[in-house]
């Protein structure tokens, strides 16, 4: 028993049975034979299914990708990402049962992540345009025209 | 409800003495420290998107990653080790759900087998990564390597490219762009193998927590979904890198 606990009471607290304040999924249950479980664990393989196909799918694109050479980098990035953030979603919601939390829970994790996205098309946008930048004496030109208006 | 009880119940659901969210301590600062890691890695892997993108030659991932244990060294098999790997990682993933569903249960049998193959998943990953470490070692890839454009040739570097993007690249060119491809993918991938490592660490102490029926005696098995949840978040960690690495 730690030393900085005074009573039992503080105790329980911290290790007690706080899972009895959920309901539905997280809350506790009896019987791992039961339907109720069941169709929990039937929810889990579908989700498993959907995640090995989408990983298919992606690979798949990514040789054909490879092979041809002829599709855009822009249109790989977004469809990679996608379904990247489909999967993300995917396993946070039902693996890490975020989908069965409160609301307002649910939201203090997703908006920072969703402002992530911002960031990231942000920085590769970025880049791309440093490069071009860097490359094109006419971009050059160009840039320099404008100053000068 | 009237607007003033709402507004009563919500003062009161701030006023302590009980979590806002629901949510145990435990768990809701396994979130906060999850968001926090999902940003660490997420600068990590924008500042290799940003510099890829900022590059005009950049290693093939087709070409870099082509090899598979048990084949031989000219064996072309683009991709699919790393594919093995994620689909592990994946199945570990689900065999972790599998525990913290049979600790909802209270089936401590089932919270043994579930975290055994989770354990064994994780064990698999890092050996992976470790025989994909070796291989790029033995071909000259290291943090640092490639470094100078004065004692690196252009053949040295031929394999890891595009024969396309090959044809007109300069050895400066090469050379920049090969070590920050290498430095990058054994950082992040290394950073990750770190969390993955740790993870299994964890695991096998929850398992023998569980064996001693600790979470028995405790009365629930909220443990095991708080590791779920940073076992998950390494599995997470790990599609994202698959994506950045080795298919965009």
């Amino acid at each position: 028993m730690s030393a900085h606990h005074h009573s039992d009471n503080i105790q329980a607290l911290y290790e007690g049975d706080q899972s009895k304040l959920y309901s539905g999924v997280l809350s506790h249950h009896t019987d791992i034979k039961s339907d109720e479980s069941k169709a929990q664990v039937k929810r889990i393989m579908k989700i498993t299914l959907w995640l090995t196909i989408i990983t298919i799918l992606e690979v798949a694109v990514g040789l054909y990708a490879h092979h041809s050479g002829a599709i855009s980098k822009v249109f790989l990035a977004f469809y990679f990402l996608g379904l990247t953030v489909v999967k993300a979603a995917l396993i946070v919601r039902v693996f890490m049962h975020l989908g069965d939390e409160k609301k307002n829970f649910v939201m203090a994790v997703v908006i920072p992540l969703s402002l992530f996205v911002w960031f990231i098309i942000a920085f590769l946008a970025d880049g791309s345009f440093w490069l071009k930048m860097n490359n094109t004496q006419a971009f050059t030109k160009e840039v320099e025209q404008v100053q000068h208006k | 409800m009237t607007q003033a009880t709402t507004a009563t119940a919500d003062i009161k659901k701030w006023d302590g003495g009980q979590s806002p969210f629901n949510l145990s301590y435990g768990k809701m600062m396994m979130w906060f420290f999850l968001l926090s890691d999902a940003l660490t890695f997420g600068a990590l892997l924008i500042s290799y998107g940003t510099k890829r993108f900022f590059s005009d030659v950049w290693p093939d991932s087709n070409h870099v990653f082509k090899a598979f244990p048990g084949f031989s060294h000219d064996a072309n098999m683009p991709l699919m080790f790393v594919s093995l790997m994620t689909f592990i990682l994946i199945v570990s993933s689900v065999t972790m759900v599998l525990a913290v569903h049979a600790g909802h249960y209270n089936d401590k049998k089932g919270v043994i087998k579930w975290l055994l193959w989770t354990i064994i998943g994780g064990i698999a990953f890092l050996s992976c990564q470790c025989w994909e470490w070796v291989h790029l070692h033995g071909e000259g890839a290291w943090w640092g390597s490639f470094v100078d454009p004065k004692t690196t040739s252009l053949e040295e570097l031929k394999h890891f490219y595009n024969p396309a993007v090959f044809a007109n690249m300069t050895i400066e060119q090469g050379v920049n762009a090969t070590t920050s491809f290498f430095n990058f993918f054994f950082t992040i991938t290394g950073f990750h193998g770190m969390h993955v490592l740790s993870g299994v660490v964890l695991n096998v102490v929850i398992l023998v927590n569980t064996v001693n029926g600790t979470y028995q005696r405790r009365g629930h098995y909220e443990m095991i979904e708080k590791v779920g949840l940073y076992w998950h978040f390494v599995d997470l960690v790990w599609v994202f890198v698959f994506t950045c690495f080795y298919l965009l």
